[in-house]
């Protein structure tokens, strides 16, 4: 077998045949489908949950995970905080020619051990290969099916003043990883992307009796985007404490240094939970649990309904209205 | 002959005693007829001999009272009535709209003798004041000025206040908060659980005590809370700067005048400033003995101090009965957020700076701040232009009614527009806290309702981030977005009264330019109508946007890895050795410009000369870098010659290239050579540069007429912009400066209304 890439690969012939089989098929183990042109799941009655995500990392490669990676824990994680339970997922591969077979393999080894992790089949995959620069080595979609649980609580329109905001562990981290692996800045730190699937964690919360009002998965846009847009679409006031923010000294130590917010920097293993007070405690108790939460932290409270917006208050005592990430970082200073 | 008049006065009219001055005046000179406040203005009917009148007319101007201002006098006959005798009558609500809001005025040396005559019912009282003293603006809650519409308005006058009240003769005819100890408000002690400890007399004997141990007291004022500890007490300034987290930023000072004269250099200028009736905080040169009388601490590193003296009956007394000269009055505001100015508040945020609270039941209903002024060689320039100022009109050329112009984000003020008058608000500090905004928002319709103003237009600034953008879509009005630095240019035309195209020349902090960069380094022709940019300062990347800007030591590297390369990161390298770790993330951010958007601003490369000597790498406070460079240097050294620079003509504008002189001013300070020598050759080669730019804009545009304008935040440096008119006037320029606003952000609404006038009009 060659050890690139070829359009050949994706030609639908005798290569693209056994590119698939002895890649993606002995990666995920469920030869017997593949007779069909669709795959036929047997559900039991209820919601269907189903989304899809494509995934553009550079690089593919960081500590702490692949694209692959990715791929799997960003549409596991999307179905889990929408209180689905995860069932199976669909990959789809867009190939540059000329994309390592070595790097390939990687990227689909560790795609098939999170979806295993996460305890969920993939039941479903394509492969297309484009013309050298028709895209940046590797893109990958994931769709995901779930099934909506019977105990989901989920209802925003339960959110209410006193409620409060919980995060499942420190903010930033995948953001700075990604940026230090891209290797521009010189940037140097032993920082991990928290990269995970969380359904096992947020199983154990649910079913551990939490009332769970709200879920989000704070990934592009980071913490502070996630909860704006919550804030706005469910008309609450959110208010953080920026002393409570969960940060890990090398995401602070980079952010620092690069004026970022880590607010707004990306998480793609984190969770954020709306609960109501009484069942804070218990929440952090159930995270605290699992090494992914190990630092879950309540972070802000819901302190009123209204036109939504999310307050940060400041150690000082100061308190500014957080926005989107603006992509802008124009000084105001006059 | 006899004849009848109906005469309008408009101006500072109401609130500062012109009514009893008229009565007198009309006995005096025999005249019958009436005289009453409204909506106008000052409506005076005179009945009389034709020659009383006409002589009554002149006199109005020439002997109006203490706080008087006359802006425009009209008369018209009107039918002979046989009115008898003069009388003052109530205030007319109805009519149109002209009224204007007094002032808070410091106490008068009348009321002061009162206060301090054992025989006088006010000995001792804190609250005296009379029409020519005491608090307007800030217990206003309506127009008229009128006490039912203030918040003297609880207090139910006793027999002998009521009789001086209503007696046309008496000093304290229709002072609305006049009072005494019997029937006015009173002090009391505040303990920091929110305890009353002591009333009256009592609470003033233990807060002087307090502040003779050393102790810190917060002290309700006129508009708001300071907090006061004695000066020259080393320990109660290192507490007091300890508990406020302020390690470095100057701390204002309270002193008799005897006293400020030891501590500081006065000019007339200066003295007549401090002792005005807006007794603003003045920022005077220290003297040769200052350390003698205060220690280094109350400012450090710096050759002013900002002093005032006492204004309230209260601080009189507090020196008065104190062992101590000087005391410590800063504001006991939380640094970014409004005013405190209720109890509550006070004590809440003060518990665990203040020791004490010395307050009263007067309540403030509109907070403000001290002002802050300099005396610059050729006039006062306002660094802060807030109590005793704020909100006197400024008369516009330009028909500017309904109009609303938002202002900056930091150093805030917004302005209203009313006919021809424009009200600039009061200083309110940095939006970007949310209790800011909603602050902001609560005093904006405050003095929209009082003014009678029915909003019909926004002017604002086009930075796509400033906070109040959060608000302005409540009001669907049409939207005029002004580039900051045009609003700038256009403020000190219309101080000046300029309406015709001139030139400008804008040195300032941070403004949002029209090609998505930060400018602030600017040359324009133009007026309201119309802009052009002419000329600017080469652009550089500040990395980390606004963290570049409280950091300068960053904005330094940039500057110098992208003007010089690497010979820049070797100098920077060697200027900042404890960031080595940091310096190439930083010179990596630059060159890529990731988080770094470009700038060339004057502000900007202060910071970085100021970081590159040394004397300011992160700044504790707002303009921190700027302030110690300019404090660094001796502005009577001998003169020097400017570092060499470039102007080259770029994409159709001149382009100001200092990277000569930024080389030469990293390697003479790695050499050793005196800061202070460098700066001046610095301050030197930006005037130098400035006057060939102006020569270069002047050549252009003829039209201009050698009219130029100088604004924007850098020209509160005094020496930049004192060498810089100075030059311009031997480059045959008319040059123009600030005289009534801020040269920085506090007065940019003024040009933001004008150029919305003048949108709106074509
Ligand atoms: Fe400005
Ligand atoms: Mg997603
Ligand atoms: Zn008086
Ligand atoms: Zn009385």
């Amino acid at each position: 077998m060659d050890r690139k890439v070829t359009l050949a690969h994706g030609d639908g012939g005798e290569l693209a045949h056994k590119l698939i089989q002895q890649i993606f098929v002995s990666a995920f183990g469920n030869q017997s489908e593949s007779r069909f042109d669709a795959t036929f799941l047997s559900l039991s009655s209820g919601k269907i949950a189903v989304t899809t995500d494509s995934f553009v990392v550079n690089p593919l490669f960081f500590p702490g995970g692949d694209i692959g990676k990715i791929a799997v824990s960003g549409t596991i994680n999307d179905l889990s905080v929408a209180g689905a339970v995860p069932y199976c997922l669909t990959v789809g591969f867009i190939i540059e020619e000329g994309f390592p077979l070595a790097d390939l393999r990687k990227v689909v080894k560790s795609l098939a051990v999170e979806a295993e992790k996460a305890g969920v089949q993939v039941v479903a995959g394509d492969t297309k290969v484009v013309e050298k620069g028709g895209a940046d080595g590797l893109y990958i979609n994931t769709t995901g099916i779930g099934l909506q649980r019977e105990e989901s609580t989920i209802d925003p329109s339960r959110i209410a003043s006193g409620d409060a905001v919980l995060i499942s562990g420190p903010i930033g981290d995948h953001g700075i990883a990604i940026l230090a692996a891209r290797g521009e800045l010189g940037l140097m730190t032993d920082l991990e992307s928290d990269c995970a699937p969380l359904n096992h964690m947020i199983d154990a919360v649910i079913l551990g009796g939490v009332d769970v009002k709200m879920m989000r998965d704070p990934t592009r846009g980071g913490v502070a985007t996630t909860l704006v847009e919550l804030a706005e679409d469910f008309d609450a006031i959110i208010e953080l404490e920026e002393e409570k923010l969960p940060i890990r000294d090398q995401v602070r130590g980079a952010s620092d240094l690069l004026g970022f917010d880590p607010l707004y920097l990306a998480n793609e293993g984190k969770v954020l939970f709306i609960v109501s007070e009484s069942d804070r405690q218990k929440t952090l108790e159930l995270l605290h649990q699992f090494p992914e939460g190990r630092d879950a932290a309540v972070i802000g409270r819901v302190t009123g309904k209204g036109v939504g917006q999310l307050l940060l208050e400041t150690p000082l005592g100061s308190k500014r209205r957080l926005h989107r990430l603006s992509g802008m970082m124009l000084p105001r200073i006059c | 002959m006899r004849k009848a008049v109906s005469v309008i006065v408009r101006g500072r009219v109401q609130g500062v005693g012109f009514r009893p001055y008229v009565y007198q005046l009309s006995k005096q000179l025999g005249l019958s007829g009436t005289v009453q406040n409204n909506m106008d203005g000052v409506h005076i009917v005179w009945e009389g001999e034709n020659a009383a009148i006409e002589k009554a007319i002149a006199r109005l101007s020439t002997e109006k009272p203490r706080l008087a201002r006359i802006d425009y006098i009209s008369s018209k006959s009107v039918a002979v009535n046989q009115r008898t005798g003069f009388r003052i009558i109530e205030s007319d609500r109805d009519g149109k709209s002209a009224l204007v809001i007094p002032v808070d005025a410091a106490v008068c040396d009348d009321c002061l003798d009162e206060m301090r005559d054992p025989h006088n019912p006010r000995y001792r009282y804190p609250f005296i004041n009379c029409t020519q003293c005491g608090p307007r603006y800030t217990i206003i809650e309506g127009l008229p000025y009128d006490r039912p519409f203030t918040s003297m308005k609880q207090f139910q006058m006793c027999s002998r206040c009521r009789n001086e009240y209503t007696n046309p003769m008496n000093r304290r005819h229709h002072a609305q908060p006049t009072a005494c100890a019997s029937c006015g408000p009173e002090l009391s002690l505040l303990s920091m659980n929110g305890q009353t400890t002591a009333k009256g007399e009592e609470a003033l004997i233990l807060a002087v005590q307090a502040l003779e141990a050393g102790k810190i007291v917060a002290v309700k004022g006129i508009g708001g809370y300071h907090l006061a500890c004695d000066a020259s007490n080393l320990q109660s300034v290192e507490r007091l700067r300890a508990r406020k987290q302020r390690p470095s930023k100057p701390l204002a000072i309270m002193a008799p005048l005897e006293h400020v004269r030891r501590i500081a250099v006065l000019s007339r200028e200066e003295e007549a400033l401090l002792t005005s009736p807006a007794a603003p905080i003045v920022l005077l040169n220290k003297s040769a003995a200052f350390s003698e009388y205060l220690p280094e601490l109350i400012a450090p590193g710096m050759q002013t101090i900002g002093a005032m003296l006492p204004y309230l009956p209260l601080h009189h007394l507090l020196f008065d009965d104190g062992a101590y000269s000087y005391l410590v009055m800063t504001s006991a505001n939380p640094s970014g957020l409004p005013m405190l100015y209720k109890d509550q508040q006070a004590v809440d945020y003060l518990s665990g700076i203040a020791d004490l609270v010395l307050t009263h039941n007067r309540e403030i209903v509109n907070p403000i701040d001290d002002s802050v002024v300099r005396v610059s060689s050729h006039a006062p320039l306002f660094l802060r232009r807030a109590r005793g100022y704020v909100p006197d009109p400024i008369q516009s050329l330009e028909n500017v009614d309904g109009i609303v112009a938002l202002g900056g984000q930091l150093k805030n003020t917004f302005s209203l527009g009313r006919n021809h008058q424009i009200f600039v608000g009061p200083h309110l500090g940095d939006l970007s806290d949310v209790r800011s905004l909603d602050h902001y928002e609560k005093t904006l319709s405050h003095l929209l309702k009082w003014m009678g103003v029915t909003f019909q237009t926004i002017a604002l600034d086009t930075h796509p981030l400033y906070s109040y953008r959060e608000i302005t879509g409540k009001w669907p009005l049409p939207m005029v977005q002004v580039q900051h630095h045009h609003a700038h240019m256009v403020s000190c035309m219309a101080e000046n009264g300029l309406s015709e195209p001139c030139l400008g020349i804008i040195l300032d902090g941070t403004g949002y330019g029209t090609d998505g960069a930060i400018w602030g380094f600017e040359v324009l022709y133009g007026n309201a109508g119309q802009c052009r940019r002419l000329g600017h300062l080469r652009y550089t990347p500040l990395p980390g946007g606004d963290r570049a800007v409280r950091e300068p030591w960053r904005n330094a590297a940039a500057m110098l890895v992208a003007l010089l390369g690497d010979s820049g990161e070797k100098l920077a390298e060697q200027l900042f050795p404890e960031k080595r770790e940091a310096l190439p993330i930083i010179f990596r951010m630059a060159e890529k410009q990731i988080n770094s958007p470009l700038a060339g601003t004057c502000g900007r490369l202060f910071d970085a000369i100021s970081a590159i000597l040394g004397l300011c790498r992160v700044s504790t406070y707002d303009g921190e870098a700027a302030v110690r460079l300019s404090e660094a240097m001796d502005p009577c050294g001998k003169p020097v010659a400017a570092y060499p620079y470039e102007i080259r003509k770029k994409e159709k504008l001149e382009e100001a290239d200092f990277s000569v002189m930024l080389k030469q001013i990293a390697e003479d300070r790695l050499s050793g050579l005196p800061s202070e020598l460098l700066i001046r050759r610095f301050h030197e080669t930006l005037v130098s540069a400035l006057a060939r730019m102006a020569d270069l804009a002047a050549a252009q545009y003829p039209k201009s007429k050698r009219r130029i304008v100088l604004s924007g935040g850098s020209i509160n440096n005094p020496y930049l912009s004192s060498r810089l008119y100075d030059r311009l006037v031997d480059h045959g320029f008319t040059v123009y400066t600030h005289h009534l606003l801020p040269s920085g952000d506090g007065g940019l609404s003024l040009g933001q209304i004008i150029i919305a006038a003048q949108w709106i009009k074509s």
